[in-house]
């Protein structure tokens, strides 16, 4: 595995995307001053705006750094560079969740930021959040990787859908575990083994998925 | 010194036998003189923009016939010697009474015809180079 | 023993409604190829397959001494490859493809890319979306140049290039072979400039190689005869014929074997010779062609 292309691969992606991953992370922050501004609306508007940003840039990001490879033609440029179709996959597929990461990784912090500021939201909700912000996570990887795998626009949009659909339908179901649902509107955090658990699924969702797109790759045998 | 051969597309000939007449006709000349380095094979293909094989042929064909000279390793340069003067224009007579004597058939003249032609113009040329000496 | 950059053998490669079938392929180190097909001929899938990016189903291939598909990265850091269905990144400009492509190679020659630059009037500042297409064939091909590569290999370089474009093009890759260990793949449907520049032709079409030669046997093998028939005299009976147009008493012969004897024997016979045409390498490509596509619906 050559890892210095894969970094040279993954720093163009950044550069290319470097505006509009900023954007969505301004967009996320003034989400979160929103949330600032105190009172059940505004803690819904800004909760429904930080979660679009999110999704946004997951979506735009998939879109942008694999199906345009192959719409504007720079797939046969890129293949043309000193790389195996595995180096390929590892930059893209790594690449687009670490530059993910980055606004996803902030607005995260920025919530628990949110947490510890007092009488600010019940620390109840923490497990919740967590689960529901690795959740986001692992639709992110899910569209990402049906993305990579199928270079189609029409095929990622649908993933895109169904990422939404599943966040909300996780979501709802998540709120009415006994386990988490007893404490969110508590002022202190619990941890129960269903909230662990989910998180521990949710993880080795995400490992799965990588792992059957980086299979499901090495069986192409026609990159053009 | 290279450069200054100039390959036509439209010229009916093969390519190499441009080069090799482009040569010649410097050689017979003297702007390529007796032992002067010539551009090897790949420096006049690049020049040139005409394939390394056509220019191998053209030089083969030159060194056949004595006007240039090929040094392994040194690369070649024109013959010391070339006598070309006489063979080259002897050559290019021989094409031209061959072309002469085809279009005079096409025309129907008989070989006394074409003949008295020529004469005619050779001694005209004669002519017209003796009164521009006096 | 020949050197040889590329070398494909037995290579085949079937799609639902085209297959590529049985390519042999000899590329000699220090040559250059020119690559003759129709459209969907195969030029394409054959030069993927050359790149690494196209799995052949059987055939082994050789490029640069590595093997393909398996060891297309290292293949890759010796060639340029520029094709007609290649674009660069449209946001950026084409002095970050040039940082780009000079922090990947270490034969990047900076002085000459600048020269190349100036050469084919771009500038480093320009953004590739604002480029004509002309100018975005030659940014592609001046970051395939600069690198300095072993092998270059090209798809249709100057299809749609004007033709001071196409003349500097056609210069700067000249240039290149001045280093004999350098060599040049390119397909191209301007048979002019293959039959300038080329050292060796290849024909395909329809998936199969249908002949591959040295340039200058293709032009000196390939006449057409114009006759003249006395009345009552058969057609003589002459090797390589694969084509006879004209009419019956004015026969016009088309021969891939020509020998300068095959003009005696018509005179012997009392036939006229009234001209032995060259064939420029487009009429021999569609010759060739066309006698191959006859002789398979028969």
């Amino acid at each position: 595995m050559n890892y210095s292309m894969i970094k040279v691969l993954i720093v163009k992606d950044w550069y290319l995307q470097r505006w509009m991953v900023l954007a969505s992370l301004l967009g996320g922050l003034i989400a979160l001053g929103i949330v600032c501004v105190g009172g059940n609306a505004a803690f819904m508007l800004g909760l429904v705006l930080l979660i679009t940003a999110l999704i946004a840039v997951g979506a735009q990001l998939a879109i942008a750094t694999m199906v345009n490879e192959r719409k504007e033609q720079t797939l046969p440029f890129v293949m043309s560079l000193p790389i195996s179709y595995r180096e390929y996959t590892t930059a893209k597929l790594l690449g687009t969740l670490l530059i993910f990461m980055l606004p996803w990784l902030t607005l995260v912090m920025g919530v628990v930021a949110l947490f510890a500021v007092p009488h600010g939201v019940p620390h109840g909700l923490l497990p919740f959040t967590a689960i529901m912000a690795t959740e986001i996570l692992v639709g992110t990887c899910f569209i990402v990787s049906i993305a990579l795998v199928t270079e189609s626009q029409g095929w990622t949009v649908a993933a895109i859908m169904v990422g939404n659909v599943g966040l909300n339908v996780v979501g709802y179901f998540v709120a009415h575990i006994t386990g988490i649902a007893k404490g969110m509107n508590g002022s202190t955090v619990s941890w129960s083994p269903a909230a662990t658990a989910l998180l521990l699924s949710e993880f080795t969702a995400i490992a799965l998925l990588l792992t059957l797109t980086f299979f499901l790759q090495s069986r192409k045998r026609d990159f053009l | 010194m290279h450069s200054d051969l100039v390959i036509s597309q439209s010229d009916g000939r093969p390519m190499y036998l441009q080069i090799v007449e482009q040569i010649k006709q410097r050689v017979a000349v003297g702007d390529w003189a007796g032992g002067q380095e010539i551009p090897s094979i790949r420096q006049l293909a690049v020049a040139l923009c005409v394939s390394v094989i056509t220019v191998k042929r053209a030089y083969l064909e030159l060194e056949r016939e004595g006007v240039i000279v090929t040094q392994h390793g040194k690369g070649s340069m024109v013959a010391s010697n070339p006598a070309l003067t006489p063979r080259f224009y002897e050559e290019e007579l021989a094409e031209h009474v061959e072309r002469a004597a085809r279009l005079g058939d096409l025309l129907g003249l008989s070989p006394q015809e074409l003949g008295s032609r020529v004469s005619d113009t050779a001694a005209r040329l004669i002519g017209d180079r003796t009164k521009e000496i006096v | 023993m020949k050197n040889l950059t590329v070398q494909f053998e037995g290579v085949s490669k079937k799609y639902p409604h085209f297959s590529l079938d049985n390519i042999d392929l000899e590329l000699p180190t220090g040559s250059i190829m020119g690559f003759i097909g129709a459209n969907g001929a195969g030029k394409s899938t054959t030069i993927r397959i050359l790149m690494g990016l196209v799995h052949q189903d059987s055939g082994t291939v050789n490029v640069l001494g590595h093997s393909m598909p398996a060891k297309q990265a290292a293949a890759k850091l010796e060639i340029g490859f520029v094709s007609e269905d290649m674009r660069l990144y449209a946001a950026a400009t084409v002095g970050w493809h040039m940082k780009f492509i000079r922090s990947i190679y270490p034969r990047w020659d900076q002085p000459y890319a600048e020269k190349l630059l100036q050469r084919f009037d771009l500038k480093a500042q320009q953004k590739v979306k604002g480029l004509s297409h002309g100018q975005r064939v030659k940014a592609a091909l001046l970051l395939a140049l600069a690198r300095r590569p072993r092998l270059l290999v090209l798809d249709e370089p100057t299809t749609g290039l004007d033709p001071i474009a196409r003349h500097e093009v056609l210069g700067e890759l000249m240039a290149v072979l001045a280093d004999e260990d350098r060599t040049i793949l390119f397909s191209s449907h301007n048979t002019q400039d293959v039959e300038q520049m080329s050292d060796v032709i290849t024909f395909i079409d329809r998936g199969k190689i249908i002949n591959s030669d040295d340039k200058e046997i293709f032009l000196d093998r390939w006449r057409r005869l114009r006759l003249v028939l006395p009345q009552d005299t058969a057609l003589p009976l002459l090797p390589g014929v694969i084509d006879v147009g004209g009419s019956n008493r004015l026969p016009v012969l088309t021969t891939n074997r020509f020998e300068p004897a095959m003009v005696s024997i018509c005179q012997d016979l009392g036939v006229t010779v009234n001209a032995v045409d060259t064939m420029t390498l487009e009429e021999i490509f569609v010759a060739n062609v066309q006698c191959r596509r006859e002789t398979q619906t028969v």
